[in-house]
């Protein structure tokens, strides 16, 4: 089982899985799993009709839109990073938060490095699977390290105009 | 001057601490190069041939003689006691260690400096016109907006991972003396039907391997709307992009293939989609951006008697007044150009000492202003007249004198095979050997604006596709050769050059320029400069020139 | 022949293999005759992560009485900027820097042994 942290209550935790990870080829097990997008516009409607809380999976080339019919029953939404420098899943995460509305998990997996836990959360990602061993204190103290922002994104925090203005 | 308020001081602090450390993770093996070099990349550092590199940023260009001196200080202290300044009015210093970085971004935050996004795929130094705030032929003040658009792009989370680098350049005047055809995204002031202040918007510009002049994507954009306009556009290129081929992944790529119309749609279309009042600055803000550029100056003649005597009693001033010299929007002030192009030296290399010397000349008799140019030359830009022969005794004595602004020895060079990994060939010596021909001030003159670019590899840094002359450094089995192309120019008509002919080796590319000017000045008429020549003429006169050897 | 360099991580520094350690002169670099010693040193040199960046193999060639990199880059690199003759390594002077000066032959001005290969 790979660590999961969140986001909680504006600190980062280590937290339970409660989903299974499910490629293409594999069968799927009990409960709550994440799929792709794939996968999900397949059999996703039988599989929530189930019962399970389902995830979907979004490739960095694969649309937040795609999602948009589905995201009020979509308890989470994972978001992969096959290589850290691949940036497009911060644009579906702030669409996904910020176009949507989006309230349920949006989780970045794959290439996760604390690194950019600044960058993630401040585009609405709230919950994380690191691959470079790291723990809940030293993401929380990346999300904490600048006093500043300067631009609105998904996170709700005040840019610099706003905090001047008041 | 734009100074940073409270917010933005804790900010570059709060950087600087966290680069610190990211380097001792470095250094103790906690992170890999792999995931610590676009951090390091993000911070202005370069590895390259003998030393890391260091880009400090110099937003829009403007310095103040505190920051300048500062710039001295860390390049005496921390590298050779020299610096070189970039097309993108950034300062390079090339002797760095990774173990003092740290402690130089210290030093910079504390002038209201720093190295962020001078390097890696982010938004990059935003440029704009230097002679912003001193022209008459300007709209308005660019830097209020490249200033705004500065803020929004630091550290902007989402596009901190973009395909490749994103360079934007503002102008509002007439005459661009920014490049901003050349770049990703370039943004002219217009004034609207009603008057109203707005953008012409260009996207896709960009030299190296494939190079693009912008296409225009939207003819007006109100300037209230800038930053939610660009979110559209960088969420765009973020998305689709190219991420397979580090030489397909710029934006100008992504224009050209879904083609300007269908790419301005897609913006546009996602434009739509979002709030801009969330994005775009309130008038508030805008006012205070505004505000901090605001100028006064004396109610001073307009001609001053005291050079007008100097300028006759001194054929050398007077030659100095011609080429670096430059009249102000202010009645009895100038722009004065500080070239950093003495032929022979290295192009916009200028030492500790010479920064300080600056420092002072701007803080004495420039209003406490000096700005970094496209060309790699410096400005003051508020001399009063009166002052001016002043000015130019103090920067003679100091090799800053050289009366060359635009003419052929004021050339464009990157650093090259000598300092730079990427490079396939020299540039210095290139420039160096070709600029002493034409040493001779009365010879340059009389040649009149001639613009060379040389880069050392096909990432373009030197230019060389906008140069009237244009040299490109290649590798012909492991020597040195150089392509030439002609009329290139990178103003508000950007083209890109076209070749002369096969690659000149290195010793006989000096020659071939002589060669060209030659066939200029037999072939000019009514005042054209060399581009317009060769814009008449075509290339068949000049390849005559140079290849005649072969025949 | 060859020759294992890389920048030293924490200066930059050019630097150069001799038998586990790294020198900033070249012409105290180690050289390899043969392909598994000289792959033996890359790889060695590789796990040296927090003192060596990207280290790897150049071609050498004899000239006149030293040995000298194939490419022209490596030649810079080994001496220094040559705007600048009193920075870099090349300011040290002497017989070695320069024969590396007016060292003939230089070929590939990227010097790397493995080019990087293209998708």
């Amino acid at each position: 089982m790979p660590t999961l942290i969140k986001l909680q209550g504006g600190g980062m935790v280590l937290a339970n899985d409660a989903f299974t990870h499910v490629a293409d080829d594999q069968e799927l097990p009990q409960g709550d799993v994440i799929i792709s997008l794939t996968r999900f516009q397949a059999d996703g409607e039988r599989l929530m009709s189930e019962g399970r809380s389902v995830g979907v999976r979004l490739e960095p080339a694969e649309e937040a839109e795609a999602l948009a019919y589905d995201l009020p029953r979509l308890a989470l939404v994972a978001l992969a990073f096959p290589k850290f420098r691949d940036g497009r899943q911060y644009s579906n995460a702030r669409i996904l938060r910020e176009r949507y509305g989006y309230k349920g998990e949006i989780r970045a997996v794959g290439d996760v490095l604390r690194e950019q836990a600044g960058f993630m959360v401040r585009c609405g990602v709230d919950a994380f699977e690191p691959a470079d061993g790291s723990a809940p204190e030293q993401w929380e103290r990346k999300t904490r390290r600048f006093r500043h922002v300067y631009q609105r994104a998904a996170d709700g925090r005040a840019p610099a105009f706003a905090e001047r203005g008041e | 001057m734009y100074r940073y308020d409270t917010i933005d001081k804790e900010f570059v602090a709060d950087r600087a601490a966290e680069f610190r450390e990211q380097v001792q993770r470095r250094l103790a093996g906690e992170i890999t190069e792999d995931q610590f070099k676009p951090i390091r990349l993000m911070n202005g550092l370069y590895l390259q041939l003998h030393a890391y590199m260091l880009r400090i940023a110099i937003p829009y260009g403007a310095l103040t003689s505190t920051k300048l001196r500062k710039l001295a200080y860390i390049a005496k202290t921390y590298d050779k006691g020299y610096g070189h300044f970039t097309t993108r009015t950034n300062l390079q210093l090339h002797w760095i260690k990774l173990k003092d970085a740290p402690e130089i971004l210290d030093h910079l935050a504390e002038v209201e400096m720093h190295a962020m996004q001078t390097s890696g795929n982010c938004i990059r130094n935003v440029t704009a016109d230097p002679y912003a705030g001193a022209t008459a032929d300007e709209l308005d003040d660019p830097r209020v907006w490249a200033e705004t658009i500065r803020q929004w792009s630091t550290l902007h989370p989402e596009f901190s991972f973009l395909p490749r680098k994103f360079k934007i350049a503002v102008t509002a005047a007439a005459k661009d003396r920014t490049a901003t055809k050349i770049y990703d995204i370039g943004l002219h002031l217009r004034r609207g039907r009603s008057g109203e202040l707005g953008f012409e918007v260009l996207v896709g510009g960009g030299l190296g391997r494939t190079p693009h002049i912008g296409s225009t994507i939207r003819e007006f954009l109100p300037t209230r709307h800038l930053l939610s306009y660009m979110e559209a556009i960088l969420r765009v290129y973020n998305r689709h992009g190219r991420r397979d081929n580090i030489f397909k992944a710029r934006i100008k790529i992504l224009v050209a293939s879904l083609g300007a119309e269908e790419f301005a749609r897609q913006v546009e279309e996602e434009w739509a989609k979002g709030d801009p009042s969330r994005i775009d600055l309130p008038d508030t803000e805008l006012a205070r951006i505004r505000g901090a550029f605001a100028q006064t100056y004396e109610t001073l003649p307009a001609r001053s008697e005291a050079l007008e005597a100097a300028k006759a009693a001194n054929p050398a001033f007077a030659r100095f007044l011609r080429r670096n010299v430059h009249p102000h929007k202010q009645p009895g002030y100038a722009l004065v150009d500080v070239s950093l192009k003495v032929p022979g030296q290295t192009p916009g290399d200028m030492t500790s000492e010479q920064m300080e010397l600056v420092a002072s000349l701007a803080e004495r008799y420039s209003l406490d202003e000096v700005r970094v140019t496209y060309q790699q030359n410096l400005l003051l830009p508020h001399v009063k007249l009166d002052e001016v022969e002043t000015v130019w005794r103090e920067l003679d004595a100091a090799g800053l004198a050289t009366p060359n602004i635009d003419l052929i020895t004021d050339i464009i060079a990157c650093p090259g095979l000598d300092y730079c990994a990427l490079a396939n060939a020299r540039a210095i010596p290139i420039a160096q050997h070709i600029a002493e021909r034409f040493a001779e001030p009365e010879r340059a003159e009389a040649v009149g604006e001639l613009n060379i670019k040389i880069s050392g590899c096909i990432n373009a840094c030197g230019h060389h596709h906008v140069g009237h002359i244009g040299i490109l450094g290649v590798d012909k089995k492991g020597e040195e050769f150089y392509q030439v192309t002609l009329g290139g120019t990178a103003d508000d008509n950007a083209a890109l050059g076209a070749m002369l002919g096969p690659a000149l080796p290195a010793a006989k590319v000096a020659e071939a320029v002589e060669q060209m000017v030659e066939v200029y000045l037999r072939e000019r008429r009514d005042g054209e400069r060399f581009v317009d020549t060769f814009r008449r003429t075509g290339v068949a006169p000049f390849k005559e020139a140079v290849y005649a050897d072969a025949h | 022949m060859r020759a294992l360099t890389a920048n030293r991580l924490d200066d930059g520094e050019a630097v150069f293999w001799k038998q586990g350690r790294w020198v900033v002169r070249f012409a105290d670099a180690e050289l390899f005759e043969g392909k598994d010693e000289a792959e033996t040193a890359e790889a060695a040199a590789k796990s040296q992560q927090t003192i060596v960046v990207d280290p790897y193999l150049i071609d050498v060639i004899p000239a006149g009485d030293v040995w000298a990199p194939l490419s022209y880059r490596e030649r810079v690199r080994c001496l220094g900027p040559t705007n600048h003759p009193m920075h870099g390594k090349q300011a040290e002077g002497g017989h070695d820097i320069d024969a590396l000066v007016h060292a003939e032959g230089a070929a590939r001005s990227t010097g790397r042994v493995n080019l990087i290969k293209r998708k």
